[in-house]
This record gives C-alpha cells, sequence and structure tokens, in this order.
C-alpha cells in the first residue's frame, strides 16, 4: 500500500515541480526546457541536523523520514544521537552545536531532562544546547486543526517564549541549611530582543496584535523590565496592537476564551506553562509544532516539549507535530512548495478522520497514520491554476 | 575667511567626534556632534539566518521592477523576507513616517524611487526626507562596465562617492526680496569628513589606487573649499592612496572624453548627481546601475539613477537590472555572499553572454524575459546553501 501510494505521489509531484520552474510568467514560453529536466541535483540538497532524541522522539523521526522519501524531498539528515538521560551513548554537545551552525537548521525531537543531575549540573542538556546556539526565541504556533473536536475551535494563537535567561539561568544555591534561593536574571537587552522578534514576527505574518504576559504586579522589577522594554519596542510599530496581560488572567483567559489572542510574548516559565496549556486547548502535545531562533540557526520541534516515554516501542503515538515542524522547516528553507504539500496532506488526514491515533480518540497506530499522510500528499492546488 | 577660522578652532573636536562615537556617552554625542543623527541602537531583524528587509516599491516602475526582485529571490532562495510598505504620493507624511520607523526596524531597506508629486513649497521630496531622517550621509554608485553592452565607452570601473544630506539639498531657500530668492548650499565639516574618511577607507579595502575629489572651489571658496580642504587634510593619512582634485566642469569633459583616469571620486551632493548620471549614461543608461546610501547605522539600496521611469511604467519594457544589481548590493551587505554571486553571475550571463537586452539597451526583450533568463542560470548553477 505505502508503497504504491509513495509512487504515485512521486509520479503525480516530480512534474509539477518542474513546470512549476518554468512557468512563473505565463506570458513567456519556456525556453529550452529540456535543461532543467531532472529535479534533484546534488548542489540542490539541503542539509539538516537531526536529533531524534528521547521516548518516542525517534519513532516520530522514522516516520518523518518515510514521508520525505515518499515526497522527493531534497533534504539530507545528518543525525545526532543526543541524550541526557543515556550519557554515555550521546554525543558531545560541542559536535551538535556545531552542526547545527553549519547546517543552520535542525529537525529535533524531546530531550528527557532527569529530576535530579548525574553531575550535579544545574543546567539541563536542552539548556546547554540553547545557550551554545543562542537559541533565544521559541515559537510555538497553537492553531485549531481541522476535525480535531476540542471544547473551543478556531483557536490561532502564537506563543513566543523567551528561552535563555529568567526563571531558567540555573544559579540556584542553599545560602543558609534549610534556604535555597533561586535567581531569575531579567536583562534589557535580552527583553528588548524578544520584544522585537514578537513584533517582527506578528510584521512578517500579517498579525493584528501582540499581548504581553508578566508578572509585574509582584515582580515589579524583573518582570517589569520586561514589560518595560515590550512597550518601548510596541511604539516602533504603530501598526500593530499591543496589551499586556498579567500571567495568571492570561491562564484563565486562555481556558475561556482563547480566541482573543494573536501573538504573544513571555518570559522563559510563564511561556512555558502558557504552552502547555493552549497546547492542551487544540489536541495536545501530539500535534503542536515549535521552533527556537537564533539569530542564525533554527531548530524545530514540537511545541510542548513532552517526550511520552511510556509508549516507547508501541507504536501509538501521534506524529503530526514532527510532521508539521518538517513542514515548517520545509518553509525556511525556501521549499514552501513541499511543505505545503506535507501540511495539506496532514489536514486531509485529519479532517476525514477515518486514521486516528490514540490521543485522538482513535485506534490506529503511529505507521498507519504516516502511511495514510504519505496516501494524501498531492501536489499544492495554487501550483495547478498558475501553470 | 573668519569662518574659516572659526572652523580650523574646532578641528580638534571634529575628529574626535567622528573617531570615538562609539565610545561616547549619550550626553557627549548630543552635545558635541550636532550634526549626527542620535539613535538608540536596536536589535537587527535576523531570525534563523533570514533577514527581514524594507520594500519600498514606490511610484512608476517601482512596483514591477521589485516584483521581479521577488521572484529571482525565491529560486535563488535567498534568506530574505520583505516587509513591503506602500506609499501614495498623494497622502501627506503619515506613511512616509512609517517607512523611516520600518528601516529603523529593519535596519535595511530595497528602494525604488518614490514620487513627490506636490509643487508646494511646505512638501519635501519624500527621497530626501527619508535620506535625511536617517542619516545617510554616503551615496555610492559602482558604475563598471558590462561586457556584451553596446555603450561609448568601454571597461569603465568607477566608483562615485557622494555626499548625501547636505550641500545644495539642504533645502533651505526663501524670497528675501520681492524677485530675489537665495538658496543656501550648506558644507560641514563633520560631514565632509565623514565621506571623506569613506572614500579613502573603501579605497584601502577594495585595492583601488587613487581618490579624486571633485568640487567647484575656484568659485564657491568657502564652502567647497571645505570640503576640499577636509578631503586633502584626511588624504595625508592615507599615504598609499594617491589624491588630485578636480573642478566638475573639467570633470565631466574628462568623463566623456578620458573616463579611464578616473578610480575612485568623492563629491558634494548635487555634483554626484550630476556625475553619476554621465558616468551612467557612458556605460548604458539609468536601467544597468545600483545605488547604495550609507549611514552609521542603516543602509538603503536603490537602482543607481533616481529616476521613476512612470512613462515606461506597465509596459513591460523597463529594464529590470539596476533593480536586480541594487538587491544583490543587499545581499552582499547582509553577508549573503553565496546568494549575492549567484545572482549577479546569472545577471551578468543574461546580459553579457546570452544578449537578452530590453528596449533601453537597443535590444527587443521584454523585462520579463530577461528576468525569466536570470531564474533559467540561476536554477542550472544549482548553489542551494
Amino acid at each position: 500500500m505505502s508503497l504504491i501510494s509513495r509512487n504515485i505521489s512521486k509520479i503525480l509531484f516530480q512534474p509539477c515541480q518542474i513546470t512549476a520552474a518554468r512557468c512563473i510568467h505565463s506570458n513567456v514560453p519556456p525556453q529550452n526546457a529540456a535543461k532543467s529536466e531532472s529535479t534533484e541535483r546534488e548542489g540542490n540538497r539541503i542539509k539538516c541536523t537531526l536529533i531524534p532524541g528521547d521516548g518516542v522522539g525517534p519513532e516520530l523521526v522514522a516516520s518523518v523520514q518515510a514521508l520525505f522519501k515518499a515526497s522527493g524531498v531534497p533534504v539530507d539528515f545528518e543525525s545526532y544521537f543526543f541524550s541526557e538521560v543515556n550519557p554515555t551513548l550521546s554525543a558531545n554537545l560541542e559536535d551538535v552545536a556545531s552542526s547545527i551552525e553549519r547546517n543552520r537548521v535542525c529537525l529535533k525531537g524531546i530531550l528527557a531532562s532527569p529530576d535530579f543531575g548525574y553531575l550535579g549540573e544545574l543546567q539541563t542538556l536542552n539548556m546547554k544546547l540553547r545557550n551554545a546556539l543562542d537559541l533565544y526565541a521559541n515559537v510555538v504556533h497553537v492553531k485549531s486543526l481541522p476535525g480535531v473536536k476540542r471544547r473551543h475551535d478556531n483557536i490561532d494563537c502564537v506563543i513566543i517564549r523567551e528561552q535563555t535567561e529568567g526563571e531558567y539561568s540555573a544559579l540556584e544555591h542553599e545560602s543558609v541549611k534549610g534556604v535555597v534561593e533561586c535567581l531569575k536574571i531579567v536583562t534589557a537587552k535580552k527583553s528588548q530582543r524578544i520584544a522585537k522578534f514578537a513584533f517582527d514576527y506578528a510584521t512578517k505574518n500579517k498579525r493584528k496584535k501582540v499581548t504581553a504576559v508578566h508578572k509585574a504586579n509582584i515582580m515589579k522589577l524583573g518582570d517589569g523590565l520586561f514589560l518595560r522594554s515590550c512597550e518601548e519596542m510596541a511604539k516602533l510599530y504603530p501598526t500593530i496592537e499591543f496589551e499586556k496581560m498579567i500571567v495568571d488572567n492570561c491562564t484563565m483567559q486562555m481556558v475561556s476564551n482563547p480566541q482573543q489572542f494573536d501573538v504573544m510574548v513571555t518570559p522563559n516559565l510563564y511561556g512555558n506553562i502558557v504552552d502547555n496549556l493552549a497546547s492542551g486547548l487544540v489536541g495536545g502535545a501530539g500535534v503542536v509544532a515549535g521552533a527556537s531562533y537564533s539569530a542564525n540557526c533554527v531548530v524545530f520541534e514540537p511545541g510542548a516539549r513532552h517526550t511520552f516515554s511510556e509508549a516507547v516501542g508501541k507504536s501509538v503515538a501521534n506524529p503530526t507535530a514532527m510532521m508539521l515542524c518538517a513542514a515548517k522547516l520545509l518553509n525556511h528553507v525556501n521549499l514552501p512548495l513541499y511543505g505545503q504539500m506535507i501540511r495539506d496532506a496532514v489536514n486531509k488526514v485529519l479532517s476525514d478522520g477515518k486514521v486516528r491515533t490514540k490521543d485522538l480518540g482513535g485506534q490506529s497506530s503511529t505507521q498507519e497514520y504516516t502511511f495514510a499522510v504519505i496516501a494524501n500528499l498531492k501536489p499544492p492546488q495554487p501550483l495547478k491554476s498558475k501553470c | 575667511m573668519a569662518t574659516r577660522i572659526l572652523f580650523r578652532r574646532n578641528k580638534l573636536m571634529n575628529i574626535f567626534s567622528c573617531r570615538a562615537q562609539s565610545t561616547m556617552s549619550a550626553f557627549e554625542i548630543q552635545h558635541k556632534t550636532p550634526l549626527i543623527k542620535k539613535t538608540t541602537p536596536i536589535p537587527v531583524a535576523l531570525y534563523g539566518g533570514r533577514h527581514a528587509v524594507t520594500m519600498l516599491p514606490g511610484g512608476g516602475i517601482g512596483p514591477e521592477l521589485m516584483s521581479y526582485v521577488r521572484e529571482v529571490f525565491k529560486y535563488a532562495g535567498a534568506p530574505v523576507d520583505f516587509e513591503v510598505i506602500d506609499i501614495d504620493p498623494s497622502d501627506e507624511s503619515k506613511q512616509i513616517e512609517y517607512a523611516i520607523t520600518s528601516i529603523k526596524r529593519n535596519g535595511v531597506a530595497l528602494k525604488g524611487n518614490i514620487e513627490t508629486k506636490s509643487e508646494n513649497t511646505e512638501v519635501i521630496s519624500r527621497n530626501v526626507a527619508i535620506r535625511n531622517e536617517l542619516d545617510l550621509y554616503i551615496n555610492v554608485v559602482h558604475c563598471k562596465s558590462f561586457p556584451g553592452v553596446p555603450a561609448r565607452q568601454k571597461d569603465l570601473d568607477l566608483m562615485i562617492i557622494r555626499q548625501n544630506t547636505e550641500g545644495e539639498y539642504a533645502m533651505l531657500e526663501h524670497e528675501s526680496v520681492d524677485g530675489v530668492v537665495e538658496s543656501m548650499k550648506v558644507v560641514t565639516e563633520t560631514n565632509s569628513e565623514r565621506v571623506a574618511r569613506y572614500a579613502f577607507d573603501f579605497a584601502t579595502r577594495n585595492g583601488r589606487k587613487k581618490v579624486t575629489t571633485i568640487h567647484k572651489a575656484n568659485i564657491m571658496k568657502l564652502s567647497d573649499g571645505l570640503f576640499l580642504d577636509t578631503s586633502r587634510r584626511i588624504a595625508l593619512e592615507y599615504p598609499d592612496i594617491e589624491h588630485n582634485d578636480m573642478i566638475i566642469d573639467n570633470c565631466c569633459m574628462q568623463l566623456v572624453s578620458n573616463p579611464h583616469q578616473f578610480d575612485v571620486m568623492m563629491m558634494t551632493n548635487l555634483y554626484g548627481s550630476i556625475v553619476s548620471n554621465v558616468a551612467c549614461g557612458l556605460i548604458g543608461g539609468a536601467g544597468l546601475l545600483s545605488g547604495r546610501n550609507y549611514g552609521d547605522h542603516y543602509a538603503i539600496f536603490e537602482p543607481g539613477t533616481r529616476n521613476t521611469g512612470t512613462a515606461i511604467a506597465g509596459k513591460n519594457i523597463a529594464n529590470p537590472i539596476a533593480m536586480l544589481s541594487a538587491s544583490v548590493d543587499m545581499l552582499e551587505h547582509l553577508g549573503h555572499l553565496q546568494h549575492a554571486n549567484l545572482i549577479r553571475g546569472a545577471m551578468l550571463k543574461t546580459i553579457s553572454d546570452d544578449r537578452i537586452h530590453t528596449l533601453d539597451l537597443g535590444g527587443t526583450a521584454k523585462s520579463t524575459d530577461v528576468v525569466q533568463r536570470v531564474i533559467d542560470h540561476i536554477l542550472e548553477s544549482d548553489i542551494r546553501p
């Protein structure tokens, strides 16, 4: 079944890519069409670092790879086993970081963080990777999926989270026995940077509103600095509405009236909480994609970070999140047609509702779901009308 | 003469101001360098290797040229996201303000020419407003011949560096007595020095041999004299680079008769406008060259001769090369050298080898034919990072 569908989609898709290249201006007759006959030339391929992660990560990554193979995506993976719970087999942080720096894109599963460190270190591997690459902005696009019935529909919000400082500074100490202090660091520079990121994101994606989530009524200096930086940045974007909301109110609004939110910008911990809350509203950790940005690299990873380690080997995990991550990745590296194709296929399978994994109330396995998506791969519609 | 002496006295202070701007406090910047615009640093719009860039299509052929740029960028895979801001020429200053804010946020812009329809003295030219507001004090036009393009002169390689914010474009005009209009030309030592320093630094960086200062100091002894004096003084700090000067009228004659004697040329605002148009004409017209405007914090890239081309808008005959090469300059400025080389190479092949020329170069090709061929070359040379 999978083999047939794979070949069909290949046949359907490849000629369309060629013609797509030829006819951007419909009034220009295609000249020497024979020249770019093959779509897969060596120099055209994109290299991407791959970190399967812990828990069900490897299974999810396998289904993305199957999907890429079936759709003929010109992406090569450079995979690294990277794990904190299995330190003996794990690749070096330096190797992984330099690979991501070189390739500039990475697809990553979730790394499990043990509750206590083996080495007595306070920084988790995730945090180390983020700090090494300065992946300061985490973007999670929470969007209601077709065919997934939940309490709310038409949710479409983007949560942008600062993830290199704040509560995740890994600076904790016991000054007197029985008294532990944990430092929350807020700097003007990083606050401005994340605020500008949020507004630039809103500008680029034609969003209307940015909401800053804070707790400046209690942490007047720390969160106050964050809030002031956002306010200052908002002045540079007169076309985008800016509002602020206290984090406790924000979570309540999120579960009662989530449609009011557009782009949200948050410090580290609040972002983590709001991410997970919003993901829960649209179908859970298995369906929400996210990305972490630095100035030069992007790491695409599921939006709500759960390893789902109890499902390892059972083939019940939902690969939707990872597939949507892959689609975003393709958009980012200038292969938007492939990205659109994958997203359309996923939407088709979800809205048909015949093949569903357990978390969405179905009985299908990860593999069956993947095959269903592959079977639904079609060249995107706008292309046809153009040609 | 008194003014000259006054300038000399301030010289030490001015040198200090140009050099050590980054290390000075806000108070010092405010009080010691009144000519340099104050800015608070804003983080650059670079996310995941993709730059955000403001795009101002402007009037006339601007919008169509911009659509070609986007098409070419799509096929070249250039990691740039454009924020397009259309400026309505009849609208008052609201949108231009927004455009300036957007450039401040992104740091870089690609721009067509914006029409200023109003002849009303209250309304200043929008192009000049943008340059002044962002303190883009340098304009650079690189006049390099394309082999295969019919032109008066072959193998030209001139660099025209122009003061961009003051001089004749100070926009200080008044009618003191009925029937007598005075227009002020403002030359300041600070700005002259910034231009001279840029010119000599540029020559050093790019292995150029000679810098020529273009002026009219025999008539305007104080204003152009100051510009000339400043360039001579800066030249002393660059002993490896030959420096000479030439009067603007002679320069124009030399340009059309023997342009190969020039290398890097620096001049005040109006002369720059004239000289860059002359030089463009020598190598094949307004459709080929790109111009770059630099300030301390921002950069704007545009076609080299600032014409809107309203007459040929919408006819698919405008030459897309000028805007494409402006976009390539922009990619170089942003550090995406691989993409820049890819597009530039494709452009050169189209113009020089395939000789796909639009009407202005004596060809018969449509704009879209040129763009299509450029895209074909890009697809053939298969580099994708």
